[in-house]
């Protein structure tokens, strides 16, 4: 006993703070670094707008993705329900009544996070596999549901003629998708913005504690389930701004906006950048979407088995992911984890 | 004196192991009581019990006069009734400040702030900085909990279990696994509280017990076996029979 406690008392003389301040100095760069690299993209390559507008839009996707899993430790295969939902919300009220864009990001929000706060509350009591059955089962309601609902959403052919309003009155949505691309980069950058708030908020610091121990965070007094679940609906919310973006910058929502595979994809896309850090998300949206590009437009034959390749070398060789490989170049590295 | 807590004839059994059989106790404001007992005795258990980690099988708990039997822990947490754990239960990946910025938000309801920036809340980095000078923890402030020494580990239990302004603490073995030179800081951690204060300390060393309690309860087998002040558990053959011949089995 005591030579444990002698042993303890000297490694705690060697213990050094991490150097916290210097890490929060750089921190703030990342978003307008985001922003600049967008902005760049949109003058080097301007034949690959559709592409790079995807990709925006693709982002803010798994960004939600990340606060769910990356912040609050649920563990999900079902993020595209809210996705879809928000998609369809904005594509509907654009067809039928009003097609501001705004005003189709702001129904696409409410409509995903609503759902998910809804359904939130009915399986975030579950863990782990069990969890994640729940949240496929909810996708695959929501598929079927927008299957079914013909009238609205198109079905199986999908909603189309979604034809947003000029940006303020002003700025068209042109053939060669200039704005389609800025609008979405707008947007990626302000769910940026908002996101890193909320990690850094009050509420962040309890979910990162729910994520870790929840019977920790009951034993202060917190209730685990309830941060969860205020937790899976602001990702629901940003995950329905991204549907309706997607809407609103491609004009057409399709049934897989809601899919399995669509969740599944962004998983793979959020562990590719790195989970918890939120600039992995765009990080890993960037390089997947990419990389399958350059690779589908070269070989269409073998893409699939570059993009696996590619996936195990990240895996194997950076399992915190591409951020995390950044960083340790940097040495920005988090306090190291685990000592004991 | 009021009585804080109030616990009346407290049973669990795991299975067929009885491992609390109708324990009845109080502690009243300002009391400090000691619950000793043999490795095994039911202590970490009766510590569960009566903070609501596990539900009892019999019994009734009182928290200032309101039956809170059927509260669950976060529940009693906010009623004031706080404990430690005996294994230092942190966030690894926390840091020490963080830990108690987040102890404290929690316990002044303020953690559903979606967009407020903790490092501006008003008060908290004042609140903060003065439970990491009590318990010495100001050097290593940023550190994440999961690089730090076992024994600083044990310091932020307690200042976590502070900083939640308990009206009954419960500490279980606070000083287990802290190096004598920092145990000495934990005492005086504990003679500083606030004088209303109920505090229950469960512990094995006895020169820490004979310090800090005014009344001691013995445990052992899930069952109380005698209360009293100090001098009189100090004095009974019993306690020195079963506590003592276990501890010298159990070593
Ligand atoms: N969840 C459980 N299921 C079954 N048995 C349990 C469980 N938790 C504790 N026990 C048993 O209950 C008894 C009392 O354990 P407890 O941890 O309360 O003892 P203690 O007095 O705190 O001991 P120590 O001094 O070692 O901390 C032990 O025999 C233990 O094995
Ligand atoms: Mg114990």
């Amino acid at each position: 006993m005591t030579s444990v406690a002698e042993r303890d008392g000297k490694a705690g003389r060697m213990t050094r703070p991490a150097p916290l301040g210097r890490r929060r100095d750089l921190d703030w760069i990342g978003i307008p670094l985001i922003a600049a690299a967008g902005l760049a993209a949109y003058w080097l390559l301007p034949e690959d707008l559709a592409l790079l507008t995807r990709i925006a839009a693709s982002a803010l996707f798994v960004l939600s993705l990340d606060l769910v899993l990356g912040y609050g430790g649920i563990a999900t295969l079902g993020q595209a329900a809210m996705f879809g939902t928000g998609a369809y919300a904005a594509g509907i009220l654009a067809v039928n009544w009003n097609n501001d864009p705004f005003a189709m990001l702001a129904v696409g929000g409410l409509a995903g996070g609503l759902l998910a706060l809804v359904t939130g509350a009915l399986i975030l009591h579950a863990r782990g596999l069990t969890l994640l059955m729940l949240t496929i089962a909810v996708g695959q309601i929501v598929q079927e549901v927008a299957n079914k609902a013909r009238d609205w959403t198109g079905g199986s052919d999908g909603l189309s003629g979604i034809d947003p309003a000029p940006v303020l009155g002003m700025f068209r949505f042109d053939m060669f998708g200039h704005t389609s691309y800025l609008f979405a980069l707008a947007v990626l950058v302000v769910g940026l913005v908002v996101a890193r708030r909320i990690v850094r908020s009050p509420f962040g610091l309890a979910c990162r504690g729910v994520s870790e121990d929840p019977l920790r965070i009951s034993a202060i007094g917190g209730s685990p389930k309830s941060y969860l679940v205020v937790l899976y609906a602001v990702a629901g919310v940003i995950a329905g701004v991204a549907g309706a973006l997607t809407a609103v910058t491609s004009g057409i929502v399709g049934l897989d906006s809601t899919g399995f595979s669509w969740s599944a994809e962004a998983l793979v896309m959020l562990v590719l950048g790195g989970t918890g850090r939120l600039y992995g998300a765009v990080i890993g949206t960037a390089a997947f979407m990419g990389v399958h590009h350059i690779l589908a437009a070269n070989d269409p034959y073998h893409w699939m088995a570059f993009i696996g390749l590619f996936l195990i070398g990240i895996v194997l060789f950076l399992p915190g992911g591409i951020v995390s490989g950044v960083e340790r170049l940097g040495g920005l590295r988090r306090g190291k984890e685990g000592g004991a | 004196m009021t009585a804080l807590l109030e616990v009346e004839g407290l049973s669990k059994n795991f299975g067929g192991l009885q491992v609390a059989s109708d324990i009845s106790m109080t502690l009243s404001a300002g009391d400090r009581c000691a619950l000793i007992g043999p490795n095994g005795a039911g202590k970490t258990t009766f510590v569960n019990l009566v903070t609501g980690v596990i539900p009892p099988s019999a019994g009734t708990i009182r928290l200032d006069g309101r039956d809170v039997t059927r509260l669950s822990a976060a529940e009693r947490v906010r009623l004031g009734l706080i404990r430690s754990f005996q294994v230092a239960r942190l966030f690894k990946s926390m840091t020490v400040r963080e830990h108690l910025e987040l102890a404290v938000l929690q316990r002044d309801r303020r953690t559903f702030r979606l967009f407020a920036n903790v490092a501006r809340v008003a008060g908290l980095a004042d609140e903060v900085a003065e439970l990491l000078g009590s318990m010495g923890l100001t050097p290593v402030a940023h550190t994440a909990v999961g690089s730090l020494a076992y024994g600083q580990q044990r310091l932020l239990e307690i200042a976590l279990a502070l900083a939640m302004k308990p009206k009954v603490l419960i500490l279980d073995e606070p000083a287990a696994g802290v190096p004598h030179s920092e145990s000495q800081r934990i005492l005086d951690a504990i003679d500083r509280l606030p004088k209303d204060l109920a505090v229950l300390m469960i512990e094995h060393d006895m020169d820490l017990v004979f310090r800090f309690a005014s009344s001691i309860i013995v445990l052992a087998q899930g069952r109380l076996l005698c209360s009293g002040t100090a001098k009189q558990i100090a004095a009974d053959p019993r306690v020195r029979e079963v506590y003592l011949g276990s501890r010298t089995n159990a070593h």
